[in-house]
């Protein structure tokens, strides 16, 4: 029987590679839980309040917006919209060329992973670098991100050694601090000569236009201090209404993310540098982009746009475990991404229609996650989307439900069916042409058939 | 729904048992064992003859027509005000919650509500329901306790191992990441069949390295997944459901 | 062709328009928020030099401590912000070479920069850096190490007081110990491309 693609994908992966996946997610949500429950009585309650103000934000985005719009202007920052990842690009790419500009330092932005933006850049004569140092590991191996706060959770250290001596940036040498020294020394030079800093936003308030950008590794603010000109992608779902609201999400973002109280460089940009300060952008451009987040607005599975992407979810989820964030396909991994990717992929859907199976449906998710998303209610919303819309990637190795269905609705053929399995006792199972019971068998045995013995018990007792 | 308001039982104790398809079919002694200890506190329990399944399977599996049928007929078996009571985490919150979810949208909602309002998974009822915080009887055993995960955020699991730990001669012991899914996950189970069964072996080294005489849980459908995997790998592990630990503790005190 | 902006605006409507009800918008308790040890404070400095400790940041409370420290490490050549100077150069002995104007085209030859704090808070051990009062961006992020100079009243108690008291100004950087990675094999590495050393030395 075809069994789904994440689980093909897992049965194939590297040893090396599960095992890496597999410590990193298991330590980083091992440490998030202890800072948590070490700082607070009652994190839970905080979980739901950040959602509260993230749902409220995403239902009243129709007055948040031009609202935002409106103080970042007063602020002196140019804003810009893009209805598509290709308007995205396009919006970047025309600022640039404007002014003749050639070279971006990159920020770690998920969005602009969304839209594609380095790719499109590259066509167009546009020199970008990653930064961050592990995004910068995935652009100098032409790979991809497996993890939203750790991109290359899947690589260990003597590959990054490898691709580091092959990129000229020294003889081999395993060692992390030397791997992160020389990529100090390689990066700062571009930083300054470096025409464009990229960056997201974690949030906007949109009281003060405040964009909060946070990073540990302080390559946004390196960006932010080298370059002439600032671009921001920032999704139209990162509002939050007010500045004192961040008090309450940075706590849970950095907590929740790397198991850190605060994040080690907290940003607050609100416009171009001051007058005195000799450092930084003399202009600010903030590009809010849609790229499918209206449609998932207007669906039942709003409650992601909450979503501040600290990677909780990933960490703590079992299957992303066993199969690792490229198992998914796609940019948004793990629980997140099975529920976010499916739903950005618009007309697409049915290529991603089995991300919302890779689940057991065991919670865990909706634990941890600071925004207090219910992903197992949305994963369900989407498996009922995939079989209405007869997704042939969602049905691989679901077992046809038509008959299971007649039979638990009519008593009589039940109890048929209740004695009638005692068969499973004495066939040899791999006689049975049922798929899923062969799939069942090929990992584990069967108990006992006991059809009927419960009922009769209960019946023929003396009552009491 | 907010389990908080669910319906408590009347004086004479009266309850509907929803044995589950799992028990029906293959544990038929984890179903006895409910009764027996139900009637043991003083309940009087009614089995619905009706009955079938809670309409988990298809719900999972994205087939919410084909679940709906079924959760109208479990919900017209179980008419009434009585409690209904589950040897199950996941088949009780698939009433209290999934059902719920499913029907958002259909115009017999509120039949659905008026079933989860009274839904009780087994320790949840004995422990928040009936009051009961201590188990008599005795046990000379240590076990390891699963929490299945549908009972996240419910008081069923704490409500589980307060009971069993207060059985004399019992011992508990804690096993590494015990919060982690066995991966039976129903459907999920058959679907991926690979990561289902990587999920289980690492739940099993866990268990193993905690020694126990049984593994136990509310769920039999966990055990049902970590059972067959240990023994498909020849190295086989007893498994029980808590209710039968519940009444042996009675058998052996003497007290059944 | 509609623009962008009227696209998103339509849809953002449209898909709104149909909710009978809107989230309304919590309320919150500030004290939810706050580390235990950070209520009833009355002197808010041993807190924050606790939690720079914490992570890995070097509280200081003398400018002799500091050109020790710099000294020790052969840290000779830094940055100093032109306003601070006057005021810290009689405690740096012959030997440190100090420059009150960032050079960006020599990025390398600064081991230190010393720039002035706006502000800091206590429960996380973190140094507020603006635009109006940090003397140059590069200055306090690209040499190895930082030294922000910060006066005790100048310490917020807990986030939630110094987000209420975030100035007017259209870059502020909170700084909570130095630089720091992990994407190598979960390994923390300090001084990616910030700071391998973070200092606060007060001056009171």
């Amino acid at each position: 029987m075809a069994t789904q693609l994440i689980d093909q994908f897992a049965k194939n992966l590297a040893p090396d590679t599960k095992a890496a996946v597999y410590d990193g997610s298991k330590k980083g949500h091992e440490k998030r839980t202890q800072l948590l429950f070490d700082t607070y009585a009652d994190p839970n309650r905080l979980r739901e309040i950040a959602g509260e103000i993230k749902q409220h934000v995403i239902e009243n985005l129709d007055t948040y917006l031009p609202a935002v719009e409106a103080k970042l202007q007063a602020n002196g920052v140019k804003v810009h919209w893009a209805a598509t990842g290709d308007d995205a690009c396009a919006a970047v790419r025309d600022i640039m060329q404007a002014r003749g500009l050639r070279k971006i330092v990159k920020a770690k932005t998920m969005v602009s992973e969304e839209i594609e933006l380095e790719h499109y850049l590259n066509k167009h004569g546009i020199e970008t670098l990653e930064t961050d140092l592990g995004e910068f590991i995935v652009q100098i191996d032409h790979d991809h991100p497996s993890h939203i706060v750790k991109p290359i959770i899947h690589k260990n250290r003597r590959e990054i050694a490898q691709s580091f001596e092959r990129e000229g940036l020294g003889a081999y040498n395993d060692d992390p601090a030397t791997i992160t020294a020389r990529a100090r020394q390689f990066l700062r030079h571009k930083y300054l000569a470096a025409d464009v800093a990229l960056t997201g936003a974690n949030f906007v308030s949109v009281e003060s236009g405040r964009l909060v950008i946070v990073t540990n590794e302080g390559n946004s603010r390196f960006c932010l201090a080298a370059t002439k000109c600032h671009i921001a992608l920032v999704g139209i779902e990162k509002l939050v209404p007010n500045d004192r609201d961040l008090g309450l999400l940075l706590n849970l973002l950095g907590r929740s993310a790397t198991a850190q109280q605060l994040t080690v460089y907290t940003e607050f940009v609100s416009g171009p540098k001051s007058a005195t300060q000799p450092d930084g952008p003399e202009e600010m451009h903030v590009i809010f982009v849609d790229n499918g987040r209206t449609d998932v607005l207007a669906s039942d599975c709003r409650d992601i746009l909450r979503c501040i992407r600290c990677g909780a979810c990933l960490n703590v989820c079992p299957v992303y475990r066993q199969a690792s964030g490229h198992a998914y396909r796609s940019v948004y991994p793990g629980p997140v991404g099975a529920v976010l990717s499916p739903l950005l992929a618009g007309k697409k859907f049915p290529e991603f229609a089995d991300l919302p199976k890779a689940s057991s449906l065991c919670g865990a998710c909706h634990e941890v996650c600071p925004v207090n998303i219910p992903i197992p209610d949305l994963l369900l919303r989407l498996r009922e989307k995939g079989k209405r819309e007869g997704a042939p990637l969602a049905a691989a190795g679901t077992p046809p439900m038509g008959a299971w269905a007649v039979l638990a609705s009519q008593p009589a053929a039940w109890k048929v069916a209740l004695f009638g399995g005692k068969i499973l006792n004495f066939l040899p199972t791999n006689l049975i042409p049922v798929p899923a019971l062969r799939a069942w068998e090929a990992k584990r045995t069967l108990p006992e058939w006991r059809g009927g013995e419960f009922r009769a018990w209960f019946k023929n007792r003396p009552k009491p | 729904m907010d389990l908080a308001h669910r319906k408590l039982p009347g004086a004479d104790k009266r309850v509907q048992l929803m044995a589950t398809c799992i028990c029906d079919a293959f544990y038929a002694d984890v179903a006895r064992a409910t009764v027996e200890v139900l009637e043991y506190l003083g309940c009087r329990v009614e089995f619905p003859e009706g009955q079938t399944c809670c309409g988990q399977p298809a719900f999972n599996g994205g087939d919410w027509p084909n679940s709906r049928k079924v959760v109208r007929h479990t919900v017209r078996t179980f008419a009434g005000e009585l409690p209904v009571v589950l040897p199950s985490g996941s088949c009780a919150a698939m009433m209290f919650h999934g059902a719920l979810l499913e029907f958002e949208q259909e115009a017999d909602l509120p039949a659905v509500q008026q079933l989860a309002s009274r839904t009780w998974e087994l320790a949840d009822f004995i422990v928040n329901g009936l009051g009961v915080k201590s188990w008599p009887g005795k046990l000379d055993a240590t076990i390891a306790f699963h929490r299945a995960c549908h009972t996240r955020g419910t008081g069923s699991g704490d409500a589980a191992l307060g009971l069993l730990s207060s059985i004399a001669g019992l011992k508990v012991a804690p096993f590494g990441e015990g919060e982690q899914c066995c991966g039976f996950g129903g459907t999920f189970s058959v679907s991926f069949p690979n990561v289902s069964a990587g999920m289980g072996e690492l739940k099993l080294e866990h268990i193993r390295a905690a020694q126990p005489d049984f593994l136990v849980s509310g769920d039999m459908s966990c055990m049902m997944h970590l059972g067959g995997l240990a023994e498909k790998e020849g190295k086989p592990i007893r498994t029980q459901h808590f209710v039968q630990v519940l009444r042996d503790a009675l058998k052996n005190g003497g007290l059944l | 062709m509609s623009t962008s902006r009227e696209q998103i605006m339509g849809r953002v409507q449209a898909a709104l328009a149909p909710l009978p009800q809107r989230a309304a918008r919590p309320d919150w308790d500030r004290d939810l928020v706050i580390l235990r040890q950070a209520h009833g404070l009355t002197d808010p400095w041993p807190l924050f030099a606790e939690r720079l400790k914490a992570v890995n940041g070097t509280p200081l409370t003398s400018v002799t401590e500091l050109v020790a420290l710099l000294g020790k490490n052969n840290w000779k050549h830094g940055y100093c912000d032109p306003a601070l100077w006057p005021q810290l150069s009689g405690a740096f002995p012959s030997g440190f070479t100090v420059e009150t104007t960032y050079d960006r085209t020599r990025v390398d030859d600064y081991a230190f920069g010393l720039t002035a704090a706006a502000g800091a808070i206590a429960e996380t051990g973190t140094l507020i850096l603006t635009d109006n009062g940090t003397s140059s961006r590069l200055g306090a992020l690209a040499p190895w190490v930082h030294i922000a100079v910060l006066h005790r009243n100048q310490i917020h108690h807990d986030i939630p007081s110094a987000v209420a008291a975030l100035p007017a100004d259209p870059n502020i950087i909170w700084v909570t110990g130095p630089s720091k990675t992990a994407d190598v094999e979960g390994i923390l590495i300090e001084g990616v491309h910030g700071p391998g050393r973070q200092v606060a030395l007060l001056v009171d």
